[in-house]
């Protein structure tokens, strides 16, 4: 086996995907280094067709939608990820093992998967506005060119409206915005009846940017509208980070090294040692780069970086967006049937820009409800499940979720550190607190009410506003914020890893302030940043 | 006959109103074995009282709901409903359909029938549990 490349990436997410698709393309000679984990099990149980078919065809049906080892009848309440179905575990199947990490206060989801968390990405796509950007810490300018880099190879579609400026800006090649759903297209009228109202209190309301194609892409199909989304990834019509990785697995100069988990690395005088631990088999192995790429996540470049440097920093900062969600009732949709093909994704978006200068805006995803099962909402109700299945019946196509999102800084009690301890197969674990102050719930409970004013506006009545645990919004960053002193523990902004020559992060480590708007693009973004920076040996 | 086949008739019966079919009986009876619910006594005797009829099943069921949802014997029902969920069999009890504008009378009478079953519930959990202690 080959165990020394130019360039090596660690982990296939997002950032991972792009930052090797960046440097592939130039020619240089990459590998991957991953643990790899797949969906064996339900792949092929799953036939192509549209959600209502299945349900009303598919004898066996059972063995997906609720899982083999019925894990999708959950009980247990504490759980994130409500769009983990059965054949989206995988992306968090043995974390536990290879990413322990234990908190009472902060509880985040990592994933050992090829694509990474990238396989259950919402798709929501936000060109972050120049404020936010310094915020952040990354260049703007730079920043432009990258967004469009990477629209260009996934695959975006959007519109231009009331949202674009939180959304897609100005960004080029944007496939057309999805056939709106009736249950989101009722209250995109009726933001258009009441926009005046709205926009007085500085609440703006458009499509969604999202990360699926409405044309044919090359092998991937345009969106077919089968409602299945949260299921297969069959049509390709969502991009996912894995896609990237197998389109590279065909090139001479890529290669892709599965159960390979990365513990540190090590700078010589020609390049860096990685020191990896096999998944499969526990036997250590080292690898030789020219110059190393960190981007298996936040929390996994965290570790690598506090083991490669010795353990010498007892605790690092961390952010994560605060996030809850509001089931809302739509009354013109009371008693409608739901149509047969539809998206299941965010399709619509509410942005509260209180400074009208969009920073520190609030942002919710507006969704509808189906194909997660009615079973799910049953058990929210007080009541009988008999009963309440048949009010659910009738109020499911009125269902409005809205997920929102506040921004989030840093702060003394966000913060995670490892400790050592054999009894883990890495020999440390990850520990972390995350409390919010009395004056920033404040501010986010301010920000909610607004909201909720404005899904009222919309004809939405929100029901109530159901708090996940501090890392349920899956966003996570600045654990080794941007700085220019080249110090330990800090990323310059080239990109490397501050005390070393030739590592840089490809991730949101160094990123010191979360806007509200989901991240991934920016950090595909960034990645590719990075990756061109690299090459260039800034 | 698997013990576990008449508890399937007999939740199906309570849920849907419809007879469970052979598929949805075995598959309820793999889930019990796969998810291992056990039961306290009080558990066992609530779930006994259950059993012996669908309108008790109904009124426990109600009354657990709203002070103790995450009882195991709700469990057991919460189990039964996501595989008759997820069965072409009773899809049509599941996926929405257009409703005439009078259909929220019947709701208005599902609500007061659950909010009756929830008192009669409490109280026969209340006997049942004075029982067990």
């Amino acid at each position: 086996m080959q165990l020394n490349y130019d360039y090596i990436v660690v982990g296939s997410g997002a950032t991972g995907a792009i930052a090797a698709n960046a440097l592939a393309e130039s020619g240089v000679n990459v590998a991957v280094l991953d643990v790899g984990m797949e969906d064996e099990k339900y792949h092929s149980l799953i036939p192509n067709k549209d959600f209502i078919s299945i349900r009303k065809e598919d004898k066996n049906q059972e063995k997906y939608f609720l899982g083999n080892d019925f894990e999708g009848i959950a009980w247990d309440t504490n759980r994130v990820g409500s769009q983990l179905t059965p054949p989206r575990n995988f992306l968090i199947q043995l974390a536990d093992k290879f990413a322990p990490f234990q908190s009472d206060t902060f509880k985040p989801m990592e994933s050992m998967a090829k694509g990474g968390l990238g396989g259950g990405w919402g798709l929501g796509c936000y060109v972050f506005s120049k404020p936010e950007l310094d915020a952040v810490g990354l260049n703007y300018h730079e920043m432009q060119e990258a967004y469009q880099a990477v629209v260009d190879h996934i695959g975006v579609s959007g519109a231009q409206d009331d949202a674009s400026p939180y959304c897609l800006a100005n960004l080029k090649n944007v496939h057309p915005a999805s056939s709106i759903e009736n249950n989101l297209g009722g209250i995109l009228t009726a933001y258009n009846k009441n926009k005046q109202a709205l926009n007085k209190k500085n609440v703006f309301v458009g499509r969604t940017g999202l990360a699926v194609i409405t044309k044919d892409k090359e092998s991937r199909k345009a969106l077919q509208y089968k409602d299945m989304d949260f299921w297969s990834d069959k049509d390709m019509s969502a991009y996912r980070s894995w896609m990237t990785i197998e389109q590279l697995q065909s090139k001479n100069n890529f290669s892709y090294h599965k159960n390979c988990l990365v513990l540190k690395f090590k700078e010589t005088e020609s390049g860096v040692q990685v020191f990896v631990k096999r998944t499969d088999t526990a036997e250590e192995q080292i690898f030789t780069c020219k110059k190393l790429i960190l981007s298996p996540g936040v929390l996994g470049t965290a570790r690598i970086v506090i083991r490669s440097f010795d353990y010498k920093k007892e605790q690092l900062p961390i952010i994560c967006n605060p996030y809850c969600y509001i089931p809302c009732i739509q009354w013109r949709m009371l008693g409608k049937q739901i149509e047969q093909q539809k998206g299941s994704f965010s399709q619509l978006m509410l942005f509260s820009d209180e400074q009208k200068n969009n920073f520190d805006v609030s942002m919710a995803s507006l969704y509808s409800y189906r194909s997660l099962l009615l079973f799910k909402l049953i058990k929210e109700t007080p009541l009988n499940y008999a009963d309440a299945r048949i009010i659910m019946q009738y109020l499911q196509s009125s269902f409005t979720i809205a997920g929102i999102h506040h921004p989030e800084r840093p702060s003394s009690t966000k913060f995670i550190r490892l400790k050592k301890d054999d009894l883990q197969f890495t020999g440390d674990v990850l520990t972390g607190e995350y409390i919010l102050s009395a004056a920033e719930e404040d501010l986010n409970l301010k920000r909610e009410q607004k909201i909720k004013w404005a899904l009222k506006k919309l004809g939405c009545q929100p029901l109530k506003t159901i708090y996940t645990p501090h890392g349920g919004s899956i966003h996570y960053a600045g654990t080794l914020p941007f700085g220019n002193n080249n110090e330990k523990f800090t990323i310059s902004n080239n990109g490397k890893l501050g005390g070393t020559k030739n590592v840089f992060v490809a991730d949101g480590s160094g990123f010191n302030y979360l806007p509200a708007k989901g991240l991934t693009l920016t950090l595909m973004a960034n990645a590719y940043n990075v990756a061109k920076k690299a090459l260039k040996n800034e | 006959m698997n013990p576990y086949y008449h508890e399937a008739s007999r939740i199906t019966s309570y849920l849907l109103s419809m007879n469970a079919q052979q598929k949805e009986q075995e598959v309820y009876a793999s889930a019990m074995e796969k998810l291992s619910i056990s039961f306290s006594a009080y558990e066992q005797a609530l779930w006994k009282s259950m059993m012996s009829s669908t309108f008790k099943m109904a009124c426990i069921d109600a009354g657990l709901a709203l002070t103790d949802s995450t009882n195991n014997v709700r469990r057991k029902l919460f189990t039964m409903l996501a595989i008759l969920e997820a069965s072409p069999n009773y899809t049509a009890c599941f996926l929405s359909k257009e409703y005439s504008k009078w259909y929220f009378l019947k709701l208005i009478f599902v609500g007061m029938r659950s909010i009756c079953r929830a008192m009669i519930g409490l109280l026969i959990i209340k006997i049942i549990k004075q029982r067990c202690s």
